[in-house]
């Protein structure tokens, strides 16, 4: 379980996120919407410890980020929205090193290593320097890391940007089998048809604030005068 | 060529700019030239005297011009000793020659504006170096305005021929080398081809010079211009330049003086034209890698458990490795101080190394570890492993944020690399000091134990700077390095506590003997090493997880 209380963030002379509140089920997968520079993505770094929190809290798990960082790393898998990560190694060089940084004994690893890539179709590439991939390899390699060790909380930030329909087809099974593990996926995105497709519960956030959290039928219910999710979105996202 | 003024204009200002600096970091260049004045004024003098001695030894004979001719190749070699790297970054590093490429100029327009700040940045050492010395040899020589004047003109001219003469080479290895497949690795091999190719000119010349002139000294002696001959054998230019001094206002200086101007505007012309010819090919692919196969065996291979922090430590050494503007600003030029000093004792005929290691065996033993030491500090000084740790991860830092890695494992990981980094240019001096010179047994050991401390110091100091205001935001990995205060400040701090303390000690008759000195200073180190590691530690706990 994820729960945000009344978190706050503060850019000089800007206020991104506005006492978010948040509680995210086990086992669910978890959308989590909102308009560019919604504070989306600021609400993903200050929950994986990237970002230090102004105001409130934020717990996984039962452990509040701030307090026990490294137990909370150790369960969470952080799918960052780029892909700015070590681009001198090789593909699998910077598997080994994932693998290093979550103690996976060497067995699992090549196992998992060679399934995982080779779902993506990137196994064959995995000698080449990750600088020499593409936006989406280097989306898959990325991936391919932090499902090394089955995270218990998943959380990916945009993560079918850039993605060819075949990799987005698998990355979506991979959600799912994870959240039927009884694990959280947590994601944010734009991209409504996904939401609707995939989602077991959503948030919408507009200025840095909830606008909206509940199930998926719930939601359609509650705006039953809009018969379609865009109308919805852009209803609950206007900025008056 | 009005296109290539512009060119030479732009390129110069967007790399010397100082727009984008903080005021404090304006501020602290000037703190920084205040306290390095009295140091410059300090070796001033030393110099002055060095000149005078030489002269009032050498004038009887007629023999003083080879004050000048030394003076003339040494900076000659330090001149494509410094240009080899600059030049190998201005032209072929840097990422901007691509957005250069695609603009309608010629290669040689090109090529005239990436080489005017490494090649203006010469003028810094010019400046140090050869400036002083022509001035106390006029002085010395009583020498009159034409003198003056003409070393002026040479001294603009001195640059030229070296630089010229490297970025040459350079295009030329590079052209050749672009042809394999890996260009990082390529990048990276050639570099070290240009830094082997300096020492191997050292050992030619030495080889040549070492088996007749022993005998032919006294002979050369007592004939006009014979040590100049000798010591300018592979250096026209600098034997030119000296004979222009010696003979300042006569028609023999004009003479040589329109050579050495004449050779000068010769090798600029061949460089455009060399340039014109073969830059692209060097540049054009240069970035991209290769494609390999992989399959389960290198699959097994590859995949195995390591420890994190030795985990941390090789993925540094690999990104080190890989990307050529670390390899050659953090392994060439630490390793710098130590290889020069090599080349310039291997210079030296065996006959003066006897004499250097006589005339320690004479010193006292806390002199020569008090000039050791010294020396070390100077060597270690500026360690841009250190001065670079965090910054060097740029953009990708925030991994290490959102991973369960502890913050002392990654520090500790950076800490090791500046520290290795340091041990091989200890190495390097301590077999110098044993193989070169034979400095006695306690002073060695005594030295070696106090710089491996000082190694350590000098990257938490590093580290710790570079912490504190680290620079992330690049898109050039020469940013790292480029135009940031955090290296000058190590060695400013350093230049003070260690000057300071080696100056007292040495001045102090009250201290004798190695074993004191050893334990003073140690003393010292071990405090410093404290304080380095309890701020350290203040600023990882304050800083680590905030920096974005
Ligand atoms: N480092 C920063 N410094 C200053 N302001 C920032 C910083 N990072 C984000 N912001 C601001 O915070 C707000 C929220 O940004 P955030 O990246 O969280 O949006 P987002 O919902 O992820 O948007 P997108 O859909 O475009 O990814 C924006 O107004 C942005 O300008
Ligand atoms: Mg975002």
């Amino acid at each position: 379980m994820i729960q945000l209380n009344n978190v706050t963030k503060n850019f000089a002379g800007k206020q991104a996120v506005k006492g978010l509140n948040l509680t995210i089920p086990d086992g669910k997968i978890f959308g989590f919407l909102g308009p560019n520079g919604a504070g989306k993505s600021t609400t993903i770094k200050m929950m994986t410890g990237i970002l230090p929190i102004d105001e409130g809290s934020i717990t996984l798990n039962g452990m509040d980020i701030s307090k026990q960082p490294m137990d909370v790393k150790r369960v969470i898998g952080y799918v960052p929205d780029r892909s700015d990560i070590f681009l001198r190694l090789k593909g699998i060089e910077y598997l080994n090193f994932m693998a290093d940084v979550f103690n996976i004994p060497s067995d699992v690893r090549e196992e998992k290593i060679t399934y995982l890539t080779k779902s993506f179709g990137i196994y064959d590439a995995l000698g080449d320097h990750i600088q020499t991939y593409s936006h989406g390899m280097k989306q898959k390699i990325v991936v391919s890391g932090v499902l090394l060790h089955d995270p218990d909380i998943w959380i990916l930030d945009e993560p079918l940007t850039g993605l060819d329909p075949k990799s987005s087809f698998t990355l979506k099974e991979m959600m799912r089998e994870h959240a039927n593990k009884g694990k959280i996926v947590f994601f944010s995105t734009h991209v409504l048809e996904v939401v609707e497709q995939l989602c077991d519960e959503v948030a919408i956030i507009n200025n840095g604030q909830v606008q909206f959290q509940g199930a998926m039928s719930e939601m359609r219910q509650q705006f039953k005068e809009d018969d379609n999710l865009e109308r919805l979105f852009l209803e609950l996202t206007q900025n008056e | 060529m009005s296109k290539t003024w512009t060119l030479m204009k732009i390129m110069a200002k967007m790399q010397l700019s100082l727009a984008g600096k903080s005021t404090s970091e304006k501020v602290g260049y000037v703190l920084l030239t205040l306290v390095m004045l009295p140091f410059g004024a300090l070796i001033l003098s030393l110099l002055n005297n060095l000149i005078s001695t030489l002269y009032d030894v050498l004038s009887p004979t007629g023999n003083e011009n080879i004050i000048l001719g030394l003076v003339f190749v040494s900076v000659t070699f330090l001149f494509i000793f410094l240009s080899i790297s600059t030049v190998l970054s201005s032209f072929y590093f840097a990422e901007d020659v691509e957005s250069f490429i695609s603009l309608p100029f010629q290669p040689y327009q090109i090529l005239m504006g990436k080489s005017t700040v490494p090649f203006l940045s010469l003028y810094g050492t010019n400046a140090m170096l050869l400036l002083p010395v022509l001035l106390f040899y006029g002085l010395h020589s009583e020498a009159g305005a034409a003198y003056y004047g003409l070393a002026f003109m040479i001294w603009l001219l001195t640059p030229v021929i070296p630089f010229v003469i490297t970025a040459i080479i350079v295009m030329f290895i590079m052209r050749f080398a672009n042809i394999s497949k890996n260009k990082d690795r390529t990048k990276i091999v050639v570099g070290l081809l240009g830094f082997a190719f300096a020492i191997g000119i050292n050992v030619i010349i030495r080889l040549d010079s070492g088996g007749n002139a022993g005998e032919d000294m006294a002979a050369l002696f007592m004939q006009q211009n014979g040590l100049l001959e000798l010591i300018t054998k592979f250096f026209p230019v600098a034997y030119f330049s000296s004979i222009a001094l010696t003979t300042a206002s006569t028609g023999t200086a004009a003479l040589y003086f329109l050579l050495v101007a004449g050779l000068s505007a010769g090798a600029i012309v061949l460089f455009m034209t060399i340039g014109q010819a073969t830059y692209f090919k060097g540049v054009l692919g240069l970035s991209g890698g290769k494609r390999s196969t992989f399959n389960d065996k290198t699959l097994d291979e590859n995949v195995k458990e390591t420890p994190l922090l030795w985990s941390l430590v090789l993925k540094e050494v690999r990104t080190i490795m890989r990307t050529p503007t670390f390899f050659t600003q953090i392994v060439v030029q630490s390793l710098f101080f130590p290889i020069f000093l090599v080349i310039i004792l291997f210079m030296e005929s065996s006959g003066s190394l006897d004499q250097i290691s006589a005339m320690l065996g004479s010193w006292d033993g806390k002199i020569v570890l008090l000039a050791l030491f010294g020396l070390t500090i100077v060597g270690l000084g500026i360690n841009p492993a250190s001065f670079s740790s965090v910054s060097r991860d740029g953009k990708s830092w925030f991994n290490y944020l959102y991973l369960p890695i502890p913050a002392r494992t990654v520090i500790g990981s950076k800490l090791l690399i500046a520290f290795a980094l340091n041990l091989v240019s200890l190495l390097i001096l301590a077999l110098v000091a044993v193989f070169l010179i034979g400095i006695p047994v306690w002073p060695l050991v005594n030295w070696l134990f106090l710089s491996i401390i000082a190694a350590w110091v000098t990257s938490v100091g590093g580290l710790l700077i570079d912490l504190y205001q680290p620079k992330l935001n690049w898109t050039d990995e020469r940013e790292v390095f480029k135009g940031r205060f955090a290296g000058l400040v190590v060695f400013a701090i350093e230049a003070v506590i260690f000057g300071g303390a080696i100056g007292i000690l040495w001045n102090m008759s009250s201290v004798e003997g190695v074993w004191i000195t050893s334990l003073i200073l140690f003393t010292l180190l071990i405090v410093l090493t404290a304080g380095c590691h309890f701020g350290l530690k203040k600023l990882v706990d304050q800083k680590y997880d905030k920096i974005l």
